[in-house]
């Protein structure tokens, strides 16, 4: 058995900080102790925070009954909205020198409307009013003006420095060092789940959004190292396991992939908001060795880079560029990268983890489950509320499913139950015959 | 003495089954062989100008969906797009609407809505109706435009409104090309758009005249009346119907002021109501009505007022809808929202305000804890939350909403 001494004590490390963000950035020895900012969409560039001298953090839910935030959102906000409301009003921003929304959805935008009016006095604000389309002839263009706005703005958080190109090209360096140890780690979730599990690998997806990201590349980069050592000198300990991606959005908790795990899956995939779709920003470090760029239109003069000259502009061109969250448009490309991940990663079906009351996520999914059963994998769905699942229940339905895996055979006509809170769908198996699986909108 | 209808409805109200049946035979009939005019499903926040410009067909399937619950007729399409997949949390129109598609029938004389050439949605009333268009497209192969308003919190910075009109030019390419129809010379379009632009204005100063009657008292409309007549300012801006019907409106609601009709005899608590109408469930409004209690305003029908034009002075149209077009209610910030339902409270003069927390509608009822913790506080006026959705009846619990707005009654009588 290889020796991963070093590995875990990497990955506890952003686990036990991505667990409590509070009690990481109270640390008297929080490296740097720059003033931390939160923000709670991976369509806010942490290259800006970091370029701005500030420490980011990406909020989310503790998991447990909402407080404060039941007086001031309806039930029926997305939970995940309502759970990152609910920790700001319970002290979690009198830990922060701000918190910047972003546009996401209409129940984020509710919470930072009501987080604006409520939060404490003097407390840095910014609403980084992106774009919901990706494709427009102007979304780069405006979504970098956005950016630049957000640069500005922060210059008003004590503490913090004026954004830079040479500063963004930095930090840019620092987020590529970070999302690449991720990137390694999702290698070998892969190819050895038994070694890294998917649970650990989105706890440390997670803590790195939260620690200082010296330290955390540090560590990713460290666990990867050891990890792809030992992968490469043994051989899988289980075999016969089902290899599952999950699908969804900001996953607060590992619950829900751990009860995978024991119902005897490995989650070797994925496509949420903290995982797969956030790594595929690629890496705007790359053109900075690039100084005889003209500036302008990226890609002019003799100028072979694709990115922009611009920082901003290059950074917004990346941004568009990712796969998408289901709440920009056009939702072809996440759903052509759901179904070619599911092949590249040999997955034998999915598990879409619907947050309650997540509208872009709900909509996308019938249509995406029947693309994927075209294909030949089914698909289960479970509604999960504030990171659970109600644990009987969602243990049954996946114990099931993975024996139908295990079993090999066609779902086609079974159904899997309906969802959690009324939803009809259970597991999807073929395509509907009304145009899904294009993946794109014919625009 | 005036004749007066049952709920002493307006007498324009025959007028208006009229219109919207005559709206719905020709939406079937530009469809067919003879009279051929390419039909566009919209939002209702679209930018539907530039489109009845090109002659393009708008239909609302929100529109309809509204209609179907105000037949009390949305549950069974609701369940059919939720045995296809489509949770039960989401917008009771969006899946009345899926619903209807999937299963190839409805309540426009048991057909669905005719199906559309292209799709045109726009952001600026919520993020819900790009992904309910996306499933459209999907579905009927169609050509879809997302037209996209970033949010306006506390009005627009230059780069948005550059951003969103440039869209609309976009937005004039795509739809003659969807549509097969030539790009008109630009003199000829601008000249097009300014007439249809002068039509919503004229409607729309209309429907603000119609507003400002009802702070007589008592008021000569209330909100039976106007959820049922917002028909046309929704799908039939921009045309001369439109504005010929707000005429008859104003004319007859300008008559029972000058009468002192009263749109709910013995009117004694005024009332506004924010958020869309329970469609299925007017009993409610009616329950209200018939202890004395009349709706003077509504920010949902208000909401339509914003579309005054000033086309005497429209040196870039384009821009001028694009500023429009994201500055309309549900694309502004709490702050403001607040500033617009305070100015209705105190011009119609309103004892009270009603909020329907509709879980449909989550751009519109997120933030109403807010706005009903000021009206409270700082106006120092009673408030009633009444948790329902617009066109889905499984989410209206009778009794405890009952309860409520008898505990509410009692609060109004005890200012009184």
């Amino acid at each position: 058995m290889p020796d991963l001494t070093a590995a875990r004590a990497a990955l506890g490390r952003l686990l036990a900080a991505g667990s409590d963000p509070g009690a990481y950035l109270s640390r008297a020895d929080r490296p740097g102790r720059r003033p931390a900012v939160g923000y709670v969409c991976s369509y806010v560039p942490e290259e800006i925070l970091l370029a701005a001298g500030l420490h980011p953090v990406r909020l989310g839910a503790r998991p447990g009954p909402v407080g404060p935030a039941d007086s001031s959102l309806q039930s029926f906000a997305c939970s995940f909205s309502r759970a990152c409301l609910d920790g700001l009003l319970s002290g979690l921003g009198g830990d922060l020198a701000g918190v910047v929304f972003a546009y996401t959805c209409d129940s984020l935008r509710a919470a930072a409307e009501i987080w604006k009016t409520r939060r404490p006095a003097g407390s840095f604000y910014h609403f980084l009013n992106l774009p919901a389309r990706l494709d427009g002839p102007g979304s780069a263009r405006y979504t970098a003006s956005a950016f630049r706005r957000l640069a500005g703005d922060l210059a008003s958080v004590d503490g913090a420095r004026p954004v830079s190109a040479a500063g963004l090209a930095a930090a840019a360096r620092l987020t590529a060092a970070v999302r690449g140890g991720l990137a390694r780690l999702a290698e070998v979730r892969s190819a050895r789940p038994d070694l890294l599990p998917g649970s650990a690998f989105l706890a440390a997806a997670r803590g790195a959004t939260v620690v200082d990201r010296e330290e955390g590349a540090a560590d990713l980069i460290a666990a990867a190292t050891v990890l792809e050592a030992a992968a490469a000198g043994s051989e899988p300990a289980r075999t016969g396991r089902r290899r599952i991606l999950v699908s969804g959005g900001f996953l607060e908790t590992d619950e829900p992939v751990h009860l995978i795990e024991e119902a005897g899956a490995d989650v070797v995939a994925d496509d949420l908001c903290l995982g797969a779709r956030w790594l595929s920003l690629p890496d705007t470090a790359a053109g900075d060795a690039r100084e005889d760029c003209p500036a302008g239109d990226p890609g002019s003069g003799p100028c072979p880079s694709p990115l922009a000259a611009d920082p901003f502009d290059r950074l917004a061109q990346a941004y568009l560029a990712r796969v998408p969250c289901p709440a920009k448009h056009p939702p072809g490309p996440r759903f052509d990268f759901v179904r070619r991940e599911a092949e590249a990663r040999s997955v034998d079906g999915v598990v879409f983890l619907l947050q309650k009351f997540c509208d872009p996520h709900a909509f996308d999914y019938p249509d995406l489950a029947a693309l994927l059963a075209a294909s030949g994998r089914p698909s289960l769905v479970m509604e999960i509320e504030q990171g659970g699942l109600t644990h009987g229940q969602a243990r049954t339905r996946l114990e099931a499913f993975v024996e139908r895996l295990r079993a090999g055979r066609s779902a086609a006509g079974t159904g899997c139950g309906a969802g959690t809170a009324g939803t009809a769908a259970g597991t999807r198996t073929g395509p509907t015959g009304r145009g899904a699986g294009k993946g794109a909108e014919g625009r | 003495m005036t004749t007066l209808l049952p709920d002493n409805r307006l007498k324009t109200d025959r007028d208006l089954k009229g219109l919207i049946l005559k709206h719905y035979l020709g939406a079937y009939r530009a469809k067919g062989v003879l009279a051929r005019r390419p039909v566009a499903w919209v939002t209702s926040g679209a930018p539907v100008e530039p489109l009845l410009a090109l002659g393009i067909l708008p239909l609302y399937p929100e529109n309809y969906g509204a209609l179907v619950g105000s037949r009390k007729a949305a549950v069974p399409y609701c369940e059919e797009a939720e045995r296809a997949g489509y949770s039960l949390d989401l917008c009771s129109y969006a899946r009345t609407n899926i619903g209807s598609m999937l299963a190839r029938r409805g309540e426009l004389r048991g057909r669905p809505l005719p199906p559309p050439d292209l799709l045109v949605t726009a952001k600026n009333i919520c993020g819900v109706v790009v992904k309910w268009w996306e499933v459209t497209a999907r579905h009927f192969g169609c050509p879809l435009f997302v037209f996209d308003t970033p949010f306006a919190a506390d009005g627009l910075h230059p780069e948005q409104t550059a951003y969103v009109r440039d869209q609309l030019e976009e937005l004039v390419v795509f739809a003659s090309r969807a549509s097969g129809h030539r790009l008109p010379p630009r003199a000829r379009f601008e000249a097009d758009l300014r007439k249809v632009l002068e039509l919503t204005r004229e409607a729309t100063a209309l429907w603000n005249e119609i507003q400002d009657l009802r702070q007589s008292r008592p008021t000569p409309a209330s909100a039976l009346d106007m959820f049922t007549n917002l028909f046309p300012i929704v799908t039939l801006r921009g045309t001369e119907a439109c504005v010929e019907y707000y005429r008859r409106v104003r004319d007859e609601l300008a008559e029972r002021v000058r009468q002192g009709v009263a749109a709910v005899p013995g009117e004694r608590y005024r009332l506004v109501w924010d958020n869309i109408a329970i469609w299925y469930n007017f009993d409610l409004v009616r329950y209200l009505h018939a202890r004395g209690a009349a709706f003077v305003g509504e920010t949902y029908t208000d909401a339509w007022g914003v579309y005054d034009f000033d086309t005497r002075d429209v040196s870039d149209p384009l821009r001028t809808l694009a500023e429009q077009y994201s500055l309309i209610l549900l694309n502004v910030g709490l702050g403001i929202r607040k500033e617009r339902l305070f100015r209705m409270v105190e011009r119609q003069g309103a004892d009270g305000v009603v909020f329907h927390s509709c879980r449909s509608c989550k751009t519109y009822s997120l933030g109403q804890y807010e706005l009903a913790r000021a009206v409270r506080g700082e106006l120092g006026l009673p408030v009633l939350v009444i948790e329902a959705d617009m066109a889905d009846s499984r989410a209206f619990a009778e009794g405890p909403t009952r309860t409520r707005v008898d505990a509410f009654l009692e609060l109004l009588e005890a200012r009184s």
